[in-house]
This record gives structure tokens, C-alpha cells and sequence, in this order.
């Protein structure tokens, strides 16, 4: 019973390692349409936007008449009335306000004033009133309310006008904390081995006072505190004399569902905490929420099983007119006069009642949902068709440099960017663990963790450690930053004790004021200060990865993981990137590959904003190990065995891009031969100019830097922004995706896509079984869908399902975040990551044809039922001829794209077409030879 | 000169306020970047200002501007005069540099926030209320200055007034501030009866810290204990301590600069302002001793258990407000002064990090090779385990006084408030009408 109830808790772990994935995932097995309607039934969420956006959608033709048009006829409805119930729409009149609607403010005194024309004439010189008493005689009895039986807290309160929640809530969410806490509380909680039951029981038992509220909590805790969980949870449903006690658990633990999810993910897989593992339950959870509820309802009712929900009430007058209020205005939508009315049969009244009733509010929304995200896919296939018809852009002659980048979206203006800095330059896309599934741990961590996927377990452990002759120097830069931990630590610690505190303090206190003010006041000059100190004052040993390792068995770390990887596992991860990219043959001089992260202050969810194929981290050592592989010619060697050559002449470059400042590092760039430094040379000054160039297309959307042609202004705005204490959005992290692309570059270069696009390198020509698309799609659906879904109900609904604006977020236990003081656990993603995203669920756009693409997704149950039941989009183009472009309608149906509804313009490039704009761009030609060719 | 600095300091932030206000009033809402720029030049103007006065009025054992009369009621005058000595420039200068820190860094942190203009409207209506409060010639200004100082934290504290906890706890504060706000009245109302003034320069002889009170060892235990209530409330010492942690509702800056850096300290301003009082009452002082000490005690206990950033350092910051309130009842005022000033700043900064606390803390834990080393151990040994549990479990709840506060406070008034109510009701409906009781009620 509670397993069931678990699963519609928040699934989010501790957020210092933040996975995107689908908030509703428990409903993922119905169609996204009904799960939204579900779910916002059981969580009290929105499922779409409120209809007043859509409208405003209309209004500035991002949604057309014809998107409604097609959805309405698809839809086979009763075209007229619908489509006026959409737009103009009917008016929000809920009964708490129809009565003030009615005497203060004229509802019934003149007809609405954006009736269709229509209509107005229709209606012109009747009576409205007499509109409005035709609705009041001829509306149907109302049925009448049904209330859910309810959790105790509801009936207390609506019997007492109390609310159990404020003596319950609090001293659950004090124990929770401080028995899920990771290291912030100075005192630990006591007996937390013991598990949450026994030791929150342990310490109610304590002499103490409880709020009077939960007086009688002493006795109960007596009586219970010898059961264990279960016990518990089965007297206390009994006390309760809970009917119907699957309803009452799900409602109870979906009281406080961030701190209850967290309690379940912890159970689930102990190894999220971060610092400190504890043995979490939901049960021991469940079992204190009750115990806490049964105390308290027994004082206010005087009883345990006392709270029971009075009888629903009558329905209201207020009920009755807002319902006539409703029929009213339709009726004014559609020009039904009186008279015109009066002449109508039961039956057809009847019948234009229930058609209003049945296009309710939820049901508007998602006809309008669908029609607005119809439109977005036409936004991005006809002007590809159309760039498709223009024919791609001239390739190079030679290929001076290969780029391989994360498939993330953010990567795409980089890369698109560093193509138009130097048209020679090739650049892939693929996901940004790059084949390399690895338990890591760098020089400077204390523990390795998994840098890969989420769904994978890594069984290869990777360190990085001094390189020989540089020992010395490792071990005094540990020993240097251990005495500066030592020092933080200490000054963190004891600045709020009392006694260190005092000294402190006094004696200091004063000295801070450098630091708050440079921080403040400089930020960027205050962190590259820090960056020279820590530079001239920490060696930096050369470095190198033990990442070889002899023999097929191997011998297994103590944490059961294989150390490195054999030869043959290492040409595994380099051909699982190299082959599906197509990247087989013509490798140039240099091949680089980066793997990226974000860095930030001012954000808990930071996390959120690296690299999600690496398992939420930061993935330059993917990268580095990549290129070590494949520059190795055993490695070498075993990839021409499989038909993938590596010319001797080629050497791979691992690095990692930071996208909150738009850095690049690149490493062991003094193994690079010599005879490659030119190459080098000038992909480093190319990468520079694309770094800078996409940081100031990124700095477009922020308000706080003026927009400029000068690059160089764009890139110090985004590092300030990674510096920034006070900075709320360092960077929009995924705000923007809408769209995946898997296919060929060829497809997609040249044309300005606004970094909305996931880009992933896939070559259906030299794939002809499929396989490669096949592992591809089964990486990228699940990732991209995640982020999109996240995104999408964190923006729809951002109280529920997102975690609100971060201005009061409370760092609480290094596992969340709370509202100010004491508040549940909030979970989702805050209003400044999401609030320039528009609302979409993913578009893939899969470069091959539409069966081999259907098949393959068919053929793997997960990307079936993302498919299937709504919750992607799925287009494909034809890889023998970019303009056939097929939009998936589901059941096995596709829908060629033709039309030209949506024009793609030229620039002659990225700046020319987005300089001075802020809101999301449509797909342009970037032509940059544009110019030359005139 | 050092007057006008002084007059034009103070006044700054005020026609700040007063001109977005009535802008406001007339239905315009300025621009976020006009806001910024006027935020940064008013500030700029005060830290300056203040610096120059500082500096200038330096050789003078207090700057003073002329008397002004605001009203007149029978023969008393309400006076409105400025005055700034050793005690109040050092304040006055760190109000202004960390309002403007503040006031910088809210810039970027509302940045898009619908409440943005209301932010820094209070923003401003804070900084006029401290500044006055600090530079205040009589103690019926500091009042004016004192109250406007809790309007202004109230509203910020509400600012997401969506939800309710926000809007409750903002109203668990201002209850909190009216009752200790009594203290504050009644020993001004205790002054004018007594000693016929309440400007500090009549009331008190000589250059701070060094001045002496001119009254009886009765009058000023009077006047004493009521000042340190009043300065309890806004420092939220003990028995007034619960509201503290409440009060992290706001936006994080407007938590650093009320509960981390000015509002807190005023109370100890205020007794620092009043010390001769207190030196001249041995009750007054230990009052303020004992309180000070037994808040260090509860606050230290609580900080220990506390888990979020923002209560754990509310409760460290009140453990060091009672040693300040010590440090004024034993008679150091000029180590108080520091200590204020240091706690001040220290606070500030470490509540702006507070968002920054994962990030901070993973730095820390990787350069350290994952060992930190484990806080309160000595505790885990000395103490026996019954009563560490019941230590711990005091610390968890808060030192049990919300539950105090509600058994033994809140609770009698609301039952005899109801009582009432329904002998009323019953008085009404006559006598043959039962008291109307809700089913279930626990009995008074």
C-alpha cells in the first residue's frame, strides 16, 4: 500500500547531484493527455498553461487560426461553438466571484465587447438580461458536491477551524532534516543508525514540551514507540478508524512530498547521500506523520477517530449562476439571441448545455496545447525543408580540424559559431560521457563518482594521479589545500559558536568587510584575484589518468570495480562514439573533443546545469580519457579491425567548456606532437573567437547586459555571471530546448537554431542495420525527454511541480532546499531556470527513413511507450533527400510537411540575425559567404 | 558642515523612499536600472557623507544639529534633533556601507522579481529608519526611527505574500515587536515624567563612553528594565527569541541586512546609547547581563541541531547578541561597540553566501580529501546519553519556547478571549441561549 503511494512522490535525490527527468514518470504508462489531467487531480497541478497565455499566443501569431483549425477538425468537434469558446474564449467566472460580477460590475447589463462580428449583430438590441433568465430557468439541477473523504487534517479542519498541519508539519520537518542532514548541523542527530522511527521515537520520549496542540503526544508515544514502523502505521490507521487507508497513506505522504520523496529515494539507493548514509524509510516516515496526527487530532476533537469530513454541502446559488453565467456567454459567442433561443426544443438546448459542458476548461487547454505545439514543429520542419530545397551549404574543400561537443543544446551556438569562424572546421555531436562509462576520481576529489548516465552502473574505476617526477608536487598541493580546508572550515565552524565566535568576531569580524565588498562590488575581478593566488600559490603536478589495464580478468578495487579498461574495452568506447557519428574514414589532422559542465554561485541547482549524459556532473574527464584512448595505436590497431581508421597522422585533444562562462580547457596538450602545434594553433584561436561569439549570443537574453557587436563584452557579462554571489540565473541552463536533431551535420549547419537544438551525430548510411540508431535513440530519448518534461511541468505549474522563485530558497541539510524558515522539501526546478521556456514536449528529427525509425523505437518497450503515448514528438527526413520531411501523428501514421507557412530568412550570420532581439528566434540561413558571392 | 553631512545622510534614503513612493502614488512604476542608479547614488552619497562627517566632527566630543519642533501637545514639543558622537558614527558609517552592499547586491538578486520596486521602496524606508535611530538627539526620535525600523522588517518579511507562511510569520513578528516596542514607550513616557527630556545630551553628562546619567538609582532601574526589554524584542533576546528564525521568510538579502547585520543590533545601540542608565541601576544591568547570557546559552544549544543555513545562522548570530547584551551589562561598551561592528559585517556576508552553501561546502569537503573533521564530539563524551538526548531533542525544538509561548502566553489570552466571547454571546441570546461551544474544543 505504501510502495503505491511511494510512487507518486517527487523522485528526486539529494540536490547537489541533480538528474533531469520526467516529473510525472509514475504516469508515463497512460497517454501524456490523460496523465496531466491525473496527476493535476491528485497533486492539485495545472496541466498546460492557463488559457490566457494561449490566447496571447494567438494574438502574436505563434499560434495561427489554422493550428486550431487543424486541431478542431482532427478532432471532429463541433467546429463552431469550439472554436469560439476557444477565441474570443469563454470568461473566467467562478462562483466566488459571479455575484460581484453581476451587481457591481454590469455582467448583465451589455453584451461582451470582443464578441466575433457576427454574433454582435446577431445580438444587437436584445436584452441581455433576458439571455442570462433564459439560462437560470432552462439549466439543468446541479449535482450535487462530491468531497473525498480526506485525511484527518481536512475534517479537523473543517470541523474546528484548526489546522492539524501547523503543529504536525513543523516537528516533522525538524526531525526529517536533521535526520536526512549531511554534515551542516554541528550536533548530529543522535541514534540515526537506528533508523528514523526508532530514533525520532527515542527523542519525542524525552522530558520536553510539546505545542499544546500535540499535548496528548506523550501517551501515544508510550504506547507506540515499543511497535516497529508497521505496528505503528497499522494501530495508528486503526485509532484513526481510516476507511479507506490506501487513500488516507497516499494523502498523507503527499502532505510534505518533497521531504517523504526524499525519505523513499534514500531508501531506494542509499548511495545518493552525498556525505553521510542513513538508513531512510518511508515507513518510519509514514509512521511518525501518523503518530504525530493521531496526537493531534485527539486534542482537537477529543478523540482519534473524531475528525470524519462533515456531509458535502448543497450546492450554492453562486454555483448555479456561475453555471448559467457560463451558457450565458457561450450563447453571446455563437449570436443566440432570445428569440432565438426560445424557439429551440428541449433536446437542442440540452444539447448545446452539454457541448459547453464537455469543452470544458481542460479540455480548451489541450486543443489549444496541441495546436501550439503543431505550430512550434511547423516552425522548424518547413524552414528546413526550405533549407533543405536551397541545398546545404558548400562543404569544405579540406577538413583542417574535427570538434566533437555534447549533444546538449547549449553546445549548439558554440558549435555553430566556431563553423562560422573557420568554415573548415568539422564539428560532431555526441553524448557527453563519450562511450565512457567510468567511475573517476580526479586529483583533487576526495571520492569517486560515476560519470555517466544515470541508467548505467560503471564497473571501471579511473584516478587521476601525478605524473612520475611530479610526486612532490602533488603532495604538497594536498597538503596545501587540506591547511586551506582546515582554515575554512575552521573559520565557518567557529564564527558561529560562541566562544571561537566571540574571539572571532570581535577580532576579525571586521576583515570580512574586503571580501563582501569585492565580491559584491567586482565580481569577476574578485574570482580572477583568486584564480592568480590559488595559481602562484598551489603547484600543478602534471597529471596523468590509470586508465590501462593488463589482461581480460583484471583484479577488482575494493569497492568491486574494475581498475582501467583492457584494450579491447577501450576500442569498444571509441568505436561506440567514432561509428555512430559516422566519423569511419577522412579524420582530419586533429580531432577535438569536449565535455562540459557549468560552475556557479548563488545556486543549489547547480548541478542541474551540467553535463546530464555524464550523470548530472561535470564531464571533462570523459573527454580526456577519450582522446588518451584513441590516441593509443593498440586502441588504433583494434578500431581498424572494425573498418575505423585512424590515420597516423591524427591526434585527438580531450578538453571541457564550461557553459556558465564559456571557458575551455584542453588537456595534455603537451603530449601534442610537434608537427600538430600549427593545427593546434589555430583550432585554440578558432575555439577563442566561437567561445566569445557564443557567449554574447547567450547574453542576448539577459536583460542585465546591453547587447553589442563587440564579443569580447558578451564573454566578461557570462563570466561575471559565474562569479556572481547575488546572480539568480547564471546561466538558462536548458531553458530553451525544444528539438533534437539525430542525424548529420549536413542536415543542420548553417542554419541558426537558437541553441533549442540537441545535436546528435548519426550517419543512417553507414548504419545499415540500424544498430547504431537503435543505442543512440535509446540514450538520447530518455535523456532529452527528461529534460523536456521537467522543463515543461516545472514552467506549467511552477508552485507544484517546479520549486517557485529561488529569491527565499533555505539550503536545508546539503540535500534541498526549502521555502524561507521551515517548509517541505521543494523539488523541480525554480522559476528563474525555467521562466523564458516555452512550453513543448521535444520534437526528435531523426535523419532516416520514417519505417527504419519507427521500427527501431518500436522495437525497445521504454521508447515505445515515450512514443506512443504522446509524451515526444517524432519527424523524420529522408537521408537520400533532405526535403522529404514526415511529421509522426501516432498509430503509424506520418504526415509529409509541405506548405511554406514558415520562411526561412538569411544572414550573413549568427550576430547579424539575433543582435538587439531577446525573444526566442526563428530557424534563419546563415550564409556567410553570403558577402563573397554577390 | 559636520551637522549638514550628517542631516543630509539621513535624509537621503528618505527622499529615496518618499520620491518612489509618491511616483508610485501617481501611478508610475520607475524602471529596475533607474532604481539601481538611484539605490547606488544615495548610498555612495551616505557612506561618503558619513565618512567626511566622521572625519570633520571628530575633534568635537558630539555633532549636533539645531532643535526643530514637529508638534506641539499642552506644553510638550515633539524635538527633532540629530547628534552623532564616538558611538554613533562608527554605526552610522557601517549602516551605510552595508545597506549599500545590500542594496548593490539586490540589484542583481530581484533582478525580474515582481516585487522589485516594493523591495527597494522598503529598502530605502529601512535605511532612513536605522539611520535616524542611530543618529537621534532624543529618545522620542529613536523611537520614530526604532518603529519604522519594524514596519519596514514586518513588510519584508511578507514579501511573498502568495503564501501564507510568509504573511504569518511576519505577523508572529510584529505582535512580538509591539509588546517589547511597549518597553521602549514606556521608558520614554518615564523620562519626560521624571526627568522632564529625553535628549540624550540633557539626560547624559560628558563624552561616550564616558558620560554619566543624572538620575535617582530607582528612576533609572525603571527606565532601565524597560529599555532592555524594548532592546530584547528587536534583538531577539530571550524570552523574545522565537521569532528570530521566522523571520528568514524574505528574500536573502533583506535576511542579511535585518537578522545579519543592522536591525538586530539596534538593540544593542540602544543600550549602548542608554548605558549610563544602566551603570547607574545595578538590577537594570544584571537584567541585561542575565539575559544576554541565558540567550547565549539557548542560542548556541539551538544553533548545534540546526540543519538549514538561514536557522543556523539566525541562532548564531543571536548567541552573539547576548554576549554583546552581556558585554554592555558588565560595563564594556567600547568591546561591545567592536563587537558589534565585526558580528555585523561577518553576518552580512555569510548570509549572502548562504545560496552558495552546497558550492562552498563540496570545495571545502573535496580540499579537505573528504575527511572533515566532526563537529561537537566533546559534547558526544562529556555528557551522559540521557541528557544529551533531552539536550538534543530542547535543541531540535527550538528550546520549547514557541511551545511556552503558546501553553502559557498566547494560549490563556486567545481562551479568555473566547471566554468572553461567549459569555458575551450568551449575555445576548439571553439566558436561556447555551454558550454557542464548537464541538470538540479543548476546555480553556
Amino acid at each position: 500500500m505504501v510502495s503505491h503511494a511511494a510512487h507518486l512522490l517527487p523522485a528526486q535525490g539529494p540536490i547537489g547531484v541533480f538528474i533531469h527527468h520526467n516529473t510525472l514518470h509514475a504516469f508515463q504508462d497512460r497517454t501524456f493527455e490523460q496523465a496531466v489531467v491525473e496527476a493535476g487531480r491528485i497533486f492539485g497541478a495545472e496541466p498546460y498553461m492557463p488559457e490566457s497565455a494561449y490566447r496571447a499566443a494567438l494574438r502574436s501569431g505563434r499560434i495561427q487560426d489554422a493550428d486550431l483549425g487543424r486541431v478542431l477538425s482532427s478532432e471532429g468537434a463541433s467546429g463552431a461553438l469550439w472554436r469560439v469558446l476557444l477565441a474570443p474564449g469563454l470568461r473566467e467566472l467562478p462562483p466566488e466571484t459571479i455575484e460581484w460580477e453581476i451587481e457591481e460590475n454590469g455582467l448583465l447589463e451589455r453584451f461582451r465587447d470582443d464578441l466575433p462580428t457576427a454574433a454582435r449583430e446577431a445580438l444587437c438590441g436584445e436584452p441581455p438580461r433576458a439571455l442570462f433568465d433564459f439560462w437560470i430557468e432552462r439549466q439543468a439541477p446541479a449535482e450535487p458536491l462530491v468531497r473525498s473523504p480526506g485525511r484527518p487534517r481536512d475534517g479537523v479542519l473543517a470541523a474546528t477551524g484548526k489546522d492539524l498541519d501547523d503543529a504536525v508539519n513543523p516537528l516533522l520537518i525538524k526531525l526529517a532534516g536533521a535526520y536526512l542532514d549531511q554534515g551542516l548541523a554541528y550536533w548530529p542527530m543522535p541514534n540515526r543508525e537506528e533508523g528514523f522511527w526508532r530514533s525520532a521515537m527515542t527523542l519525542l520520549a524525552q522530558p520536553g514540551t510539546a505545542l499544546p496542540e500535540l499535548r496528548a503526544l506523550p501517551r501515544w508515544i508510550k504506547r507506540w514507540s515499543p511497535l516497529d514502523a508497521e505496528g505503528a502505521i497499522e494501530a495508528a490507521l486503526q485509532a484513526l478508524g481510516a476507511e479507506n487507508c490506501e487513500e488516507l497513506i497516499q494523502q498523507e505522504l503527499l502532505a510534505l512530498p518533497g521531504w517523504a520523496g526524499l525519505m523513499r529515494r534514500l531508501e531506494d539507493d542509499p548511495g545518493l547521500a552525498p556525505h553521510e548514509p542513513v538508513p531512510a524509510r518511508l515507513m518510519d516516515f509514514l509512521a511518525v506523520r501518523l503518530v504525530l496526527t493521531v496526537a493531534g487530532v485527539e486534542v482537537a476533537t477529543g478523540g482519534p477517530g473524531a475528525w470524519r469530513m462533515p456531509a458535502g454541502a448543497a450546492p450554492s446559488r453562486a454555483a448555479d449562476l456561475a453555471r448559467a453565467a457560463r451558457y450565458f456567454d457561450a450563447a453571446q459567442l455563437m449570436g443566440l439571441s432570445p428569440r432565438t433561443l426560445a424557439q429551440w426544443s428541449e433536446p437542442e438546448v440540452e444539447e448545446f448545455r452539454s457541448a459547453v459542458d464537455q469543452f470544458s476548461g481542460g479540455e480548451r487547454r489541450r486543443v489549444w496545447h496541441a495546436a501550439y505545439e503543431w505550430r512550434h514543429a511547423r516552425q522548424i520542419l518547413v524552414p528546413l525543408r526550405s533549407h533543405a530545397v536551397q541545398g546545404p551549404l558548400p562543404e569544405p574543400e579540406r577538413v583542417a580540424a574535427q570538434v566533437f561537443f555534447c549533444i546538449d543544446e547549449r553546445e549548439e551556438s558554440i558549435r555553430r559559431h566556431l563553423e562560422e569562424a573557420d568554415p573548415e572546421i568539422e564539428t560532431f555531436g555526441a553524448a557527453g560521457f563519450f562511450g565512457v562509462a567510468m567511475n573517476y576520481r580526479g586529483i583533487d576529489d576526495a571520492h569517486g563518482v560515476s560519470l555517466c548516465p544515470v541508467v548505467i552502473e560503471p564497473r571501471h574505476a579511473v584516478h587521476e594521479q601525478a605524473a612520475a617526477g611530479h610526486e612532490s608536487a602533488d603532495g604538497r598541493r594536498r597538503e596545501l589545500r587540506r591547511m586551506w580546508a582546515r582554515i575554512a572550515r575552521e573559520s565557518f565552524v567557529s564564527s558561529r559558536t560562541l566562544v571561537r565566535g566571540w574571539l572571532g568576531t570581535t577580532l576579525l569580524g571586521l576583515f570580512s568587510l574586503f571580501p563582501l565588498a569585492a565580491r559584491v562590488l567586482s565580481p569577476r575581478r574578485y574570482a580572477q584575484w583568486m584564480d592568480w593566488l590559488n595559481g602562484s600559490v598551489l603547484p600543478e603536478p602534471r597529471t596523468e589518468l590509470a586508465f590501462m589495464r593488463a589482461g581480460e580478468a583484471g583484479h577488482l578495487a575494493a569497492e568491486g570495480l574494475l581498475t582501467g579498461f583492457t584494450l579491447t574495452e577501450q576500442v569498444d568506447r571509441v568505436a561506440s562514439v567514432l561509428s555512430p557519428a559516422g566519423l569511419r574514414k577522412r579524420m582530419a589532422r586533429l580531432v577535438v573533443v569536449l565535455g562540459h559542465g557549468s560552475a556557479s554561485l548563488n545556486n543549489p541547482h547547480e548541478s542541474a546545469h551540467d553535463c546530464g549524459a555524464c550523470g548530472g556532473r561535470r564531464g571533462g574527464p570523459n573527454a580526456r580519457i577519450f582522446a588518451a584512448m584513441a590516441n593509443h595505436p593498440g586502441v588504433r590497431a583494434g578500431l581498424a579491425e572494425r573498418g575505423i581508421t585512424i590515420p597516423d597522422g591524427t591526434w585527438f585533444v580531450g578538453g571541457y567548456h564550461d557553459t556558465c562562462s564559456d571557458g575551455i580547457d584542453l588537456y595534455d596538450l603537451d603530449y601534442v606532437p610537434d608537427t600538430h602545434r600549427g593545427d593546434l594553433d589555430r583550432v585554440r584561436a578558432s575555439l577563442d573567437l566561437a567561445r566569445a561569439a557564443s557567449a554574447n549570443e547567450r547574453a542576448r537574453r539577459f536583460e542585465a547586459c546591453s547587447s553589442s557587436r563587440d564579443t569580447a563584452e558578451g564573454l566578461r557579462h557570462v563570466q561575471e555571471r559565474a562569479e556572481h554571489l547575488a546572480e539568480p540565473r547564471p546561466e538558462y541552463g536548458h531553458c530553451t530546448n525544444s528539438v533534437c536533431f539525430v542525424g548529420r551535420r549536413q542536415l543542420t549547419r548553417g542554419i541558426f537554431l537558437d541553441r533549442r537544438a540537441f545535436l546528435a551525430s548519426y550517419d543512417a548510411t553507414e548504419d545499415p542495420d540500424d544498430s547504431d540508431l537503435a543505442r543512440i535513440l535509446g540514450a538520447v530519448i530518455p535523456v532529452c525527454a527528461g529534460i523536456s518534461l521537467e522543463y515543461y511541468f516545472s514552467f506549467v505549474d511552477n508552485e507544484r511541480y517546479g520549486c517557485g522563485t529561488k529569491l527565499p530558497h533555505n539550503v536545508t541539510g546539503l540535500v534541498g532546499v526549502m521555502n524561507g524558515y521551515e517548509s517541505d522539501l521543494r523539488t523541480g526546478l525554480p522559476w528563474q531556470m525555467v521562466e523564458i521556456h516555452e512550453p513543448v514536449r521535444i520534437l526528435f528529427v531523426v535523419e532516416t527513413e520514417p519505417a527504419r525509425v519507427l521500427a527501431t523505437i518500436h522495437a525497445n518497450p521504454a521508447l515505445k511507450e515515450f512514443l506512443e503515448n504522446r509524451w515526444i514528438r517524432l519527424a523524420s527526413v529522408d537521408p537520400a533527400d533532405a526535403t522529404a520531411i514526415h511529421y509522426y501523428a501516432g498509430g503509424g501514421i506520418w504526415e509529409r510537411i509541405e506548405g511554406e507557412d514558415e520562411p526561412l530568412r538569411r544572414s550573413p550570420s549568427s550576430i547579424d540575425w539575433y543582435l538587439g532581439r531577446m525573444e526566442h528566434l526563428p530557424l534563419a540561413r546563415i550564409q556567410p559567404r553570403l558577402r563573397n558571392a554577390a | 558642515m559636520a551637522e549638514s553631512l550628517l542631516a543630509a545622510l539621513v535624509l537621503a534614503p528618505g527622499l529615496a523612499f518618499s520620491g518612489l513612493g509618491l511616483a508610485w502614488l501617481a501611478g508610475y512604476t520607475p524602471h529596475e536600472r533607474l532604481i539601481a542608479r538611484l539605490t547606488a547614488a544615495v548610498y555612495s552619497f551616505c557612506v561618503v557623507a558619513a565618512a567626511a562627517g566622521w572625519a570633520i566632527g571628530s575633534n568635537t566630543a558630539a555633532v549636533r544639529t539645531p532643535v526643530w519642533y514637529w508638534f506641539q501637545a499642552g506644553s510638550y514639543h515633539f524635538e527633532i534633533s540629530l547628534l552623532a558622537d564616538r558611538l554613533s558614527w562608527p554605526l552610522i558609517e557601517l549602516t551605510a556601507v552595508l545597506v549599500g552592499l545590500t542594496g548593490v547586491f539586490s540589484v542583481r538578486y530581484l533582478h525580474r522579481d515582481r516585487g522589485y520596486f516594493r523591495f527597494f521602496l522598503l529598502l530605502h524606508l529601512f535605511a532612513f529608519a536605522a539611520l535616524l535611530t542611530l543618529a537621534a538627539g532624543t529618545f522620542d526620535l529613536l523611537a520614530a526611527g526604532w518603529e519604522l525600523v519594524g514596519v519596514s522588517s514586518v513588510l519584508l518579511i511578507a514579501f511573498f505574500d502568495e503564501r501564507r507562511e510568509p504573511v504569518r510569520n511576519a505577523v508572529r513578528l510584529f505582535a512580538y515587536y509591539r509588546v517589547s516596542g511597549l518597553g521602549l514607550l514606556l521608558a520614554i513616557y518615564l523620562l519626560h515624567r521624571l526627568e522632564h527630556t529625553t535628549e540624550a545630551a540633557k539626560l547624559f553628562r560628558g563624552p561616550w563612553p564616558d558620560d554619566a546619567a543624572l538620575m535617582s538609582a530607582s528612576a533609572a532601574t525603571l527606565v532601565g528594565l524597560l529599555l532592555v526589554m524594548a532592546a530584547a524584542g528587536k534583538a531577539a533576546q530571550f524570552p523574545f527569541s522565537g521569532w528570530l528564525p521566522r523571520a528568514m521568510e524574505g528574500p536573502t538579502p533583506s535576511s542579511a541586512i535585518f537578522y545579519g547585520a543592522i536591525s538586530v543590533h539596534l538593540g544593542a545601540y540602544l543600550l549602548l546609547r542608554a548605558e549610563p542608565v544602566l551603570r547607574a541601576s545595578g538590577v537594570a544591568a544584571w537584567t541585561c547581563t542575565v539575559v544576554g547570557l541565558l540567550t547565549a546559552a539557548l542560542a548556541t544549544l539551538v544553533h548545534r541541531a540546526s540543519v538549514d543555513a538561514k536557522t543556523s545562522l539566525a541562532y548564531a548570530g543571536m548567541a552573539q547578541l547576548g554576549i554583546i547584551f552581556a558585554e554592555i551589562g558588565l560595563g564594556f561598551p567600547r568591546l561591545a561597540l567592536v563587537h558589534v561592528m565585526g558580528h555585523a559585517v561577518v553576518r552580512t556576508l555569510q548570509f549572502l553566501r548562504a545560496p552558495s552553501m552546497l558550492h562552498d561546502y563540496h570545495r571545502v569537503h573535496a580540499a579537505a580529501g573528504g575527511e572533515l573533521g566532526r563537529t561537537g564530539a566533546h559534547y558526544h563524551h562529556l555528557l551522559p546519553e540521557r541528557f544529551r538526548l533531552a539536550l538534543y531533542r530542547a535543541a531540535l525544538e527550538r528550546g520549547y519556547l514557541d511551545a511556552w509561548l503558546s501553553r502559557y502566553v498566547t494560549g490563556p489570552v486567545l481562551s479568555f478571549g473566547e471566554a468572553l466571547e461567549s459569555w458575551e454571546t450568551g449575555e445576548r441570546q439571553g439566558t436561556a441561549g447555551e454558550p454557542s461551544r464548537l464541538a470538540g474544543e479543548p476546555e480553556g
